[in-house]
């Protein structure tokens, strides 16, 4: 099994009287609550703590993409992996992901992300995904285009790493004439490609096609199973057998000596992840047309809850979140593992407003005493879904 | 007012396609909302005239084609409806985005154009003066912004909700996207061409509009020079569904003229 630490970089400051106060952390939360002397800390704090999770011996450090909101405050991924590169000199760098049908001019993504392998020495792993649907509100993309936007850059950003340049693209979003990127990526055909998401069918037959790893991010456990399931199908379909290297649970893990005290700590930070970060009304979560009506009208139909509305009893029943002491926790993997026939693990980082020593004491246990159990022993074969590390 | 409504195919496009009425020609067409029904104003207007009433592609009982993605492909659409009815000339009224389409109509077709009555048109641009977001609301929020009554919303609610129609709802609330998400409610060169405009015209505008403000209708008032303006007291965006006697009256007054 793979580790990979995960970052946010959420905006922890919110008003006291948020909940009640504001509809919303994303899109119209007034970007007055932004003190960039306080974000000037937390920022350092946060490249803090994925560098130290590099010397815990975690095998990768997710950033990712959100624009205009409080949940997360990382509107450039890429800038983030930059201040990394040199920071570190072993870990992958995952950027889970870029929104490459957020931009005018993806080509833009294929240039930086090509930066960052030659920078990095080939240690880039580039995550694409759509962008939510706050975020063409914020941006001023038409949501009704989100999906041609998404698989039109796809295309152009893997014609830009991979076909001799110049070449013409003339797609019905994007076009460019003289496709010719300076720098190329330096890892061969091209940077490993992951698919972050919560999974619609038309994802999922994407991703099982090109093999891209599919990460299941932040959606119950019982749904990350399905649609784990269904790339598992999906390939099997193909005529392939899908590898635990193709498959990832993205969740927030949070680790301390006793369940008891791991619920005590966690509790506050889980629930401002979910009542305040992911606090967003349904017209903001899928303004018209970023879902198909298929899409809509399953999940009307399935009565899921709003994230905002979870208690912390539901977060842990429905496996929203992995909490508990490292015993518990490790036990707990090795069942998802199982279950899932994952190889990629994503969890870690800093909770909401959790506080930095928090956050470190929970990645220091989780590396010294859970990490370990699914590293291959020196020596010892490589039990089935626990590969040895590709270094 | 006995009325009928079909599907017709206009250049393979299935079209839902509302008639009633005697007289000449009224082609009507409906805001971003309250399609799929007879409108209650169509009946005042039957009395008078042979009303046309279809469903925008993408709207009510309309097909929505892959290529739809602008007003001009509206245009197009109607000026191929009214050949394939033999109808060569006609007079239009159009609420909000229906206004939207029958002035871009009557800029590239003139010749085909009687007369045009316009409730609140959407289509162009007043800086300084925000476009209410239909996208960015909640629904109830939308709703009560159509009307200064908002009980009148009402009328454009099916009586029974479920999954369908809030489904049935984002359909149209999509198609509205991909007319104009970006630009949001206008086009940059209907507002250049509309002095273009020679055809006798009829501005309604609701003095409590919370949609398109009534500095909206000063602006079309200089931009349309054959164009009279008349303000509703007591009367939001959707002119005709909110004031049906009102509206029809002014225009029957106007086309008959």
């Amino acid at each position: 099994m793979q580790f990979f630490y995960f970052h946010l970089m959420p905006w922890p400051h919110l008003p006291r009287d948020f909940e009640r106060a504001h509809d919303s952390a994303w899109v119209t939360l007034p970007n007055r609550l932004y003190d960039p002397k306080r974000g000037h800390r937390l920022y350092n704090e946060y490249l803090d703590e994925l560098e130290y999770a590099e010397r815990l011996g975690f095998d990768g450090l997710c950033v990712n993409e959100h624009h205009q909101n409080a949940y997360g405050t990382m509107p450039s991924p890429n800038l983030m992996a930059a201040a990394l590169v040199r920071r570190t000199s072993r870990v992958k760098l995952a950027i889970l992901g870029n929104a490459i049908g957020l931009r005018d001019q993806p080509l833009r993504v294929a240039e930086e992300i090509a930066m960052l392998d030659v920078l990095s020495g080939g240690r880039v792993i580039s995550g694409f995904v759509r962008g939510i649907g706050c975020e063409h509100l914020s941006l001023g993309v038409n949501p009704t285009h989100s999906r041609e936007r998404f698989y039109e850059a796809h295309d152009l950003i893997l014609r830009a790493w991979t076909e001799p340049g110049p070449f013409t693209f003339e797609g019905t979003h994007f076009r460019v004439r003289y496709a010719n990127i300076w720098p190329r990526p330096l890892q061969r055909p091209h940077p490993p490609i992951w698919l972050p998401s919560q999974g619609s069918p038309e994802t999922i037959a994407f991703g099982a096609r090109r093999r891209y790893p599919f990460v299941s991010v932040f959606t119950p456990y019982a749904n990350a199973r399905r649609l784990l399931n269904e790339y598992r199908e999906e390939a099997a379909r193909l005529g392939y057998r899908a590898t635990p290297q193709q498959l990832g649970f993205a969740v927030p893990t949070y680790v301390a000596r006793s369940d008891a005290e791991a619920r005590r700590d966690a509790k506050p930070h889980l629930l401002w992840l979910f009542r305040r970060g992911l606090k967003i009304p349904p017209h903001f979560l899928a303004p018209p047309g970023y879902l198909s009506e298929d899409t809509l009208r399953r999940f009307l139909l399935a009565g899921v809850k709003p994230p905002s509305e979870l208690t912390f009893e539901e977060l842990e029943r429905d496996g929203y979140v992995l909490v508990g002491s490292p015993a518990t926790v490790r036990d707990r993997l090795r069942e998802i593992q199982r279950d899932l026939g994952i190889g990629l693990f994503v969890g870690g980082g800093r909770i909401g407003d959790m506080s930095h020593a928090k956050a470190t004491r929970s990645a220091e246990l989780f590396a010294r005493e859970v990490m370990p159990h699914f590293r291959p022993r020196r020596g010892a074969p490589a039990r089935p879904g626990t590969p040895a590390r590709r270094r | 007012m006995a009325h009928r409504s079909e599907v017709i195919e206009v250049r393979g496009v299935r079209t839902q396609l509302f008639k009633g009425g005697r007289g000449g020609p009224l082609l009507a067409l409906h805001p971003e909302f309250g399609a799929g029904i007879w409108a209650p104003y169509l009946d005042a207007l039957a009395a008078r005239f042979h009303i046309l009433a279809p469903d925008h592609l993408g709207f009510g009982g309309s097909e929505r084609p892959a290529w739809l993605d602008s007003i001009d492909d509206l245009v197009f659409h109607y000026v191929d409806l009214l050949d394939q009815l033999g109808i060569e000339r006609t007079a239009i009224v159009g609420s909000s985005l229906g206004g939207w389409i029958a002035a871009a109509f009557a800029v590239a077709h003139p010749e085909r154009v009687e007369r045009l009555v316009l409730a609140a048109p959407a289509g162009v641009k007043l800086d300084g003066v925000p476009r209410y977001d239909y996208f960015a609301n909640p629904i109830e929020d939308v709703l009560a912004h159509l009307f200064r009554d908002p009980t009148r919303a009402a009328q454009l609610l099916p009586t029974e909700f479920g999954t369908e129609v809030i489904v049935r709802g984002y359909h149209e609330l999509t198609t509205l996207a991909r007319l104009s998400w970006n630009p949001y409610l206008y086009d940059p060169k209907l507002q250049q061409r509309l002095p273009r405009i020679r055809t006798p015209t009829l501005l309604i505008w609701g003095d409590d509009d919370a949609v398109l403000p009534p500095a909206y209708a000063d602006l079309w008032a200089t931009l349309l020079p054959f164009a009279t303006l008349h303000r509703l007291p007591a009367c939001g965006h959707l002119v005709a569904f909110e004031q049906a006697d009102a509206f029809a009256r002014l225009t029957i007054d106007f086309l008959s003229a």
